[in-house]
């Protein structure tokens, strides 16, 4: 601790600490403009000057460290003079069009005249005009405003590692531009908009929306993904018209471009806004009296056996609850499921019996300083960006060692220390090739494996593979398996991160196998790093922990008798014994392997309820249709996949008749059991607690009990040809965002990723028209052409309903075989 | 002669406008710019010197703010940007009629506000203007009154340098500040971009390089000079430790090709720089295959210069369009005049490998156990032919070759490894943290001893040393003490081998003496250079004592040298900035069949002479950030039989921007009127 005196007034801080932070343990207030608590120190604006005894100039309070006895003086009236003439100096050329500047009512550079007295222009220039770049998607940079504070440069490098602006140009005319001068070209994400304390770095689909003072601002979590951002909804007449999010949160405001642009969709005039019977306008009464007493007639006549559902992870913890109990008590059957069953819920499986819970292990922010990181089966980049911008930070701020290990080139890539490039399939090769070079070169955690069950038959199993076998299966060379091998080895700390590449790999032992690795390299139960498996999709971990599965009660308990998982599900229909099917938030015809035989099976039912927020193709296939809400539109709370329980509140109305999902809910539970049951979210909440006590009020609790799980036994994968992967991309998380103008504005349309050396063989042009036929059908799309893919690899975004390359998959694989044609 | 009119350079005052009693004052600055063009005036960081009344102040004050605001100053922070910016508008105001009196006094506020920049850039761009409307009020008011108007043309241009003191110590001027500023804001790849500008080895330079740079770093006037040198390293390993592929593109591929004779630090860095113009460029070089990289490959052990990471650097030089010949010695295999017929233009970088005699008893009558010399005995050991080391090892010498020597010998399975060396430990040429190391490692060292005889068995074996203590003698007439044995003190170490380790000289037996190449007394090649002269109508001299602006070129035409062999054996760093100005040199030669400097390395060359970093500057700044020291390999252990892993680890990439913190960012621009 160093011990120094501001004003006269003593304080101890930790070394390496600034004079600013000093102040603000003290609460003496220094001005700052240019200083953003979040990225490195830049000292631009000048005005946090602050006197220090015995030198012999001022000393900026932001980036000065502190320094045993010494004496500062926050403010007199040189200090005072000089922050007046700064801030004079910064108003030449800056325009005055503060009445229709967006930021006016929000912005530092005004609030800094006001608070300095700087009341009018002292210093003077000839008159300088930059170019305003209207020419970007969603942002809008307006150069004269800039007081090139670089809060947004620093988050674009610091925080995303985008690096596409920075300041260009000398002297007056520099300004903060892309590095070449064309249009913006990156993650869109706005953090840099969120950042800028001026109004320079707009956001257009807010401009001329409003003044911010006239918004209903509700601080929410963000529906999107699984990282669980709070989230600010500024809210106006029915409408959201901007999401912002603090620096003070868990997520440091960092969000992405679903968070940040996605609420668009929210606002879309397709919304369905009345409930539809027989695909015709009907009022609430008539359709849930419909939906009721069909579901009644389906189990009164062929038994609960008939009827099933299917949950949205998008769906609250208090709605999963309800939707459970709405089949398991209302009409006794256990046949509910979700798109867990493709693979998050087996990983929660493994997990929970080798390690004892479900979810991630630890925090999220523990990945900040873990000691080494591995990332594997995952575009974090588009899964789960939050959980990137954590590894970004770990790896370059923190001098985490980064392993990287994908089918194709990610964003990561540019600051991974090492990169493993597998075949698809090969994933247990891979991980096993590391363990097995880490026992060999001593590097294992010893500690952590001496008292965890399993070793030594881990170690057997390890013993049996050769390395060679490892490249072989993999393609990886064995220099770089040994080198990731020494970078995750023989580390203080681990984080080990795994996506549905790996989770619905179809490679058996996978989810084994990392859980394994997480636990040979010290990553399990540590206070930083820890092993997180991911999902695109938010709140896939509270629908487990809440019971959406046939086998699972909430809380994890054994449901007794399991009911039908997803896939049984399909079969019942198609075998006729499943007739009713209640789809919340669901479209299995956009998102779902198998589209032409689920398709198929969905036309054979007697009763499709389908509750969603937009026309789906799965929609226009059902007999009742119930509009719902979206996340801004409800309260309730979200699971993030590492524990954190997150509150849901309503920033606004739903449109037109459309209900809260928990409100439908509860309503049709009402119509099936003739009761007239009353919950709210609060209320469903007391309701959660009593069957699984203390849930959501403490963060993940370390495990006990470990042991290595026991895996299968690993097939060397045979490669096809060509094989199509199935995944997210950034601009969009599951089909929701692709009904937000935003979005579409940077990805309007879907596109089939190719290797230049395939594309070459098979004479497909960039843009030109590809065919892809798999075991479960075949489907004409647009080709792009990339060298980011490994060869014989193809890559499909998940999201587009007009493109639902979903339904080519077989089984719960995101990878399969296909066919692929000039189209 | 020529005499000061005014100055105000270094903060002393000196008026002789008014004529009267003439001040003397004189500066390291040549009376004509080119050796032809005279020095008009001056302004910079410092003040203004003004030898030719002539020269119209407002007007150079003008030009100057106008050049550092539009070309210099980086906007990084408001009072810079802004200030600049209305001092520019303000001066020009004045210049063209529509200024004020007000004007003037907004450049003295500006003056004490611009005090408050982030760094010294546009802070010492005020301190000459200020001294202009101090000092020269009547010139301005004459165009505030309108008595005076801007003339059309002026007899006089201007030229101007940016620069820093670090950066214009460094011999290849690589611009430190910005690399560090990059480092600081987490780009460790601009950063290595802006290295590679004038450092094509930078795995080398972050890890090897005596960094004469830490030596004019201003923050030392405040506490410790930045680790500039490691910092280097750190934007270096960045690159290959995240698998990165340089980004370097060569331009498009020209006709005419280049020779290069070894490939040294500066054989590869004028290839590099020449490769990147689209010059084919063939290196000869005499080692065989993987043993390129010259002094730094033969001479600097592996465990300060890993092998693999040489290799990296030689490998991306070659990636740029170089070819290297190995096994191909000039003067042997090829002849001179065969090169220079089968290429346009021919660089000789020989380098400088030839052991000097250390000048004892015995040393000449092949003794066993008497090596050649140290950088045989590395070049040897390095390659793995036999050394013709024993068990007991005596090195003579003190440079840092001399204490590589002793701690190769280690690391070659010496029991005992001595160092012998004629004055104190703090006198000896090495650098301190390589005399550390080796004492770390166990060598032993007799300081103030001279070794006068070597003693051998009946083999001719041998067997020790006999050395005479030595002792500070009186004053020489130079005032400087000498040492001088004491005699009586004679005393035997005993060893089995003798490596003398007292410097190399260049082997130029290659040049033929018809080729009309002239060689100096010290054994390097004699090149053109620029007639500059001070005011007493001395030549200027560089550091080594070369002249200060040479062109590189040799009297044969379309032969050029560089490296030790053209300075005289000196550093990697200052080889690679010779041989990058004969690669611009070799260019202009190649395209425009002339050889000459441009003003902008002229002026490089005349603020090195001028010095850039002045050690008496009072710098105000709190020294609350200590410089960060890197991670090291302890204990013996490391010195251990055939024991070449790296010594000294680096910085984190967290400590590096810590480090860079530390920064000053001593950016300052000077321009001439000539």
């Amino acid at each position: 601790m160093v011990t120094l005196s501001i004003d006269g007034r003593a304080v101890s801080v930790p070394k390496g600490s600034t004079i600013l932070d000093a102040a603000k343990v003290l609460g003496i207030h220094i001005p700052t403009l240019c200083w953003l608590e979040k990225v490195s120190p830049t000292g631009a604006c000048r005005v946090c000057v602050v006197d220090v005894e015995g030198v012999a100039r001022p000393m900026t309070a932001c980036n000065t460290p502190v320094k045993e006895g010494i004496k500062v003086t926050s403010t007199n009236a040189k200090l005072e003079a000089i922050r007046k003439q700064v801030m004079e100096l910064m108003l030449v050329n800056h325009p005055l069009d503060c009445p229709v500047c967006d930021a006016a009512g929000e912005c530092d550079l005004q609030d800094s005249c006001y608070e300095f007295g700087v009341t009018k222009p002292e210093f003077h220039a000839a008159l300088n005009r930059k170019q305003i770049r209207y020419d970007w998607p969603l942002l809008e940079s307006d150069p004269n405003r800039c007081i090139l504070c670089e809060k947004c440069v620093k988050v674009d490098h610091e925080i995303l590692r985008s690096d596409v602006i920075e300041v260009v140009a000398r002297g007056e005319e520099s300004i903060i531009d892309t590095h070449d001068g064309k249009t913006l070209n990156c993650d869109f994400c706005g953090n840099c908009v969120g950042a800028c304390p001026v109004g320079a770095l707009i956001d257009k689909p807010f401009k001329f929306r409003g003044r911010p003072w006239t918004y209903t601002v509700t601080r929410s979590t963000c529906g999107y993904c699984p990282v669980g951002c709070e989230i600010d909804y500024h809210a106006r007449n029915g409408r959201v018209d901007r999401v912002t999010a603090s620096d003070a949160t868990y997520c440091n405001g960092n969000l992405c471009i679903n968070g940040r642009y996605g609420f668009a969709y929210i606002n879309s005039p397709r919304r369905l806004t009345t409930p539809l019977v027989g695909q015709k306008t009907a009022d609430w009464t008539q359709a849930l009296t419909h939906a009721g007493s069909r579901l009644k007639e389906l189990v009164a006549a062929n038994g609960p056996d008939a009827v099933a559902g299917l949950s949205s992870p998008r769906l609250t913890n208090e709605e999963q609850f309800l939707f459970q109990k709405l089949f398991r008590n209302a009409l006794g059957s256990n046949n509910i499921d979700s798109e867990a069953r493709f693979g998050y819920a087996q990983a929660q499986a493994v997990i929970g019996s080798a390690l004892g819970g479900s979810g991630a292990t630890n925090g999220m922010d523990r990945i900040d300083s873990a000691a080494a990181v591995l990332v594997i089966g995952s575009n974090l980049n588009a899964e789960a960006t939050g959980y990137e911008y954590r590894v970004i930070k770990a790896a370059t701020k923190n001098n985490a060692k980064l392993v990287l290990a994908n089918v194709a080139d990610v964003k990561l890539k540019k600051i991974a220390h090492g990169q493993l490039k597998y075949r698809p399939g090969s994933e247990t090769f891979l991980l096993n090739g590391i363990a097995k070079l880490i026992l060999d070169a001593g590097l294992e955690d010893k500690t952590a494996v001496a008292g965890i069950a399993g070793f030594g038959a881990y170690q057997a199993e390890l013993a049996k593979l050769t390395l060679d076998k490892v490249v072989a299966a993999t393609g990886v060379t064995a220099a770089a398996l040994s080198n990731s091998a020494a970078l995750l080895g023989g580390k203080p700390s681990a984080a080990v991160i795994f996506g549905a590449e790996l989770m619905r790999s179809g490679a058996p032992g996978a989810v084994e196998a990392v859980v394994n690795l997480a636990l040979l390299v010290g990553a399990v139960g540590k206070e930083q790093g820890g092993l997180f498996p991911l999902h695109e999709k938010v709140n896939i971990q509270g629908l487990l922990d809440m019971g959406v599965a046939p086998n699972l009660l909430p809380g994890g308990k054994s449901a007794g008798i399991d009911g039908r998982d997803l896939w049984q599900i399909i079969e019942g229909i198609e075998q006729g014994k499943v007739k009713g099917l209640y789809l919340v938030g669901v479209d299995p015809l956009t998102s779902f392997p198998e589209g032409g035989r689920i398709r198929k099976a969905l036309e054979k039912l007697e009763l499709l309820i389908v509750q969603e927020l937009f026309p789906t193709p799965t929609a226009d296939l059902a007999h009742v249709v119930l509009p719902a809400s979206s996340s801004a539109e409800k309260s309730g709370s979200f699971t993030s996949i590492d524990g954190r329980l997150q509150p849901v509140v309503k920033a606004l109305a739903s449109p037109g008749d459309a209900r809260e999902d928990w409100d439908i809910l509860t309503e049709l539970t009402n119509r099936i059991t003739g009761k007239s049951m009353v919950s709210t979210p609060v209320q469903l909440l007391a309701e959660i607690r009593v069957v699984i006590p203390g849930y959501g009020e403490s963060t993940v609790a370390p495990k006990g009990g470990c042991s290595f799980a026991v895996a299968p036994a690993a097939d060397t994968p045979v490669a096809a040809d060509l094989t199509l992967l199935v995944g997210p991309i950034l601009f969009h998380n599951g089909a929701t965002s692709t009904w937000s103008e935003n979005n579409r504005e940077v990805a309007p349309v879907p596109y089939v990723e190719i290797q230049k050396s395939d594309a070459g063989k098979l004479g497909i042009a960039d843009g030109g028209a590809i065919r892809l036929t798999s075991v479960a059908g075949c489907l004409t799309g647009i080709a792009k052409v990339t060298e980011r893919l490994q060869p014989g690899l193809l890559f499909a975004p998940n999201h587009f309903p007009e493109f639902p390359v979903s339904c080519l998959l077989k089984g719960n694989g995101v990878y399969v075989e296909v066919k692929v044609e000039k189209g | 002669m020529a005499q000061v009119m005014f100055s105000s350079w270094g903060r002393t005052v000196i008026d002789n406008r008014a004529g009267g009693d003439v001040k003397d004052a004189s500066f390291r600055l040549p009376v004509a710019f080119d050796g032809a063009r005279p020095l008009n005036a001056f302004m910079g960081w410092d003040g203004i010197i003004l030898f030719d009344k002539g020269v119209d102040i407002p007007i150079m004050a003008a030009e100057y703010m106008t050049r550092i605001q539009t070309q210099y100053c980086c906007g990084k922070c408001t009072p810079g940007k802004k200030g600049t910016r209305v001092l520019m508008d303000a001066l020009n105001g004045i210049v063209d009629g529509r200024g004020s009196e007000r004007d003037l006094q907004l450049c003295e506020e500006m003056f004490e506000l611009l005090q408050n920049c982030k760094c010294t850039l546009c802070q010492s761009s005020t301190i000459p203007i200020f001294d202009a409307v101090t000092h020269f009020r009547d010139d301005f008011l004459a165009y505030i009154n309108g008595t005076k108007k801007r003339p059309a043309e002026l007899p006089y241009r201007f030229i101007e340098k940016y620069t820093a003191p670090c950066q214009d110590k460094c011999p290849s001027h690589i611009d430190i500040p910005a690399y560090i500023e990059a480092i600081k804001e987490y780009r460790f790849d601009l950063s290595l971009q802006t290295i590679r500008e004038n450092m094509p080895l930078p795995s080398v330079c972050g890890r090897v390089c005596p960094h004469p740079c830490e030596t004019a770093c201003r923050r030392k006037n405040v506490d410790e000079p930045i680790s500039i040198m490691l910092l280097k390293r750190s934007a270096s390993d960045h690159e290959w430790q995240r698998n990165h592929l340089p980004p370097m593109q060569p331009k498009p591929r020209k006709g005419k090709s280049i020779a290069v004779v070894g490939a040294g630090p500066a054989g590869l860095a004028a290839a590099y720089y020449l490769a990147l113009e689209g010059y084919p460029v063939a290196i000869y070089e005499a080692l065989p295959k993987g043993y390129g990289g010259g002094m730094i490959a033969v001479g600097i052990p592996a465990y300060r210069q890993p092998r693999a990471l040489l290799q990296r650097d030689i490998d991306i030089i070659c990636s740029m369009g170089v070819e290297i010949i190995y096994d191909c010695r000039i003067g042997k295999d090829l002849t001179l005049a065969q090169l220079k017929t089968k290429h346009d233009a021919v660089l000789l970088a020989p380098g400088a490998h030839r052991s000097k005699p250390m000048g004892v008893e015995g040393e000449d009558k092949g003794y066993k156990g008497f090596l050649t010399g140290g950088i045989d005995f590395l070049r040897e050991a390095y390659l793995g032919l036999p050394t013709g080391m024993g068990k007991k090892v005596c090195v003579v010498g003190g440079g840092n070759t001399a204490i590589d020597c002793v701690r190769v010998a280690l690391r070659e399975g010496a029991e005992v490894s001595t160092l012998l060396y004629r004055r104190s430990r703090k006198e000896m040429p090495a650098d301190i943290w390589e005399i550390d190391g080796a004492d770390e490692e166990g060598v032993s060292f007799e300081f103030q001893v001279l070794p006068t005889r070597i003693i051998v068995d009946a083999d001719n074996q041998i067997t020790g040393v006999e050395c005479v203590r030595m002792a500070m003698g009186e004053p020489d007439a130079s005032g400087r003490r000498r040492p001088e044995p004491m005699p009586g003190s004679e005393f035997v170490v005993e060893c089995d081998t003798v490596i003398p380790a007292i410097g190399q000289d260049p082997d130029l037996s290659f040049i033929p003496m018809e080729s009309g190449i002239d060689i100096t007394k010290w054994n390097t090649v004699v090149t053109k250079y620029l007639p500059l002269k001070d005011a007493a109508g001395k030549d200027l001299k560089d550091g080594m004592g070369n002249p200060l602006c040479r062109t590189l070129i040799t009297d044969l035409d379309g032969v050029f040298a560089s490296g030790d062999a053209e300075i005289g054996p000196l550093t990697v760093v200052a080889c690679i900035g010779n041989a990058h100005r004969a690669a611009n040199v070799i260019g202009r030669w190649l395209e425009e069949g002339k050889v000459y400097l441009t003003d902008d390395e002229i002026i490089e060359d005349i603020l090195t002479y001028l010095g850039v970093y002045d050690k008496n500057e009072q710098v105000p700044w709190l020294d609350s950030a200590e410089r960060e020291e890197q991670k090291e390999v302890h204990g013996k252990q490391r010195a251990a039989y055939k024991n070449y892993n790296e010594v000294e680890l680096g910085f984190t990439e967290e400590q590096a921007v810590r480090e860079a913190e530390r920064c000053l960012r001593c950016y300052r621009v000077a321009m001439a009127a000539v």
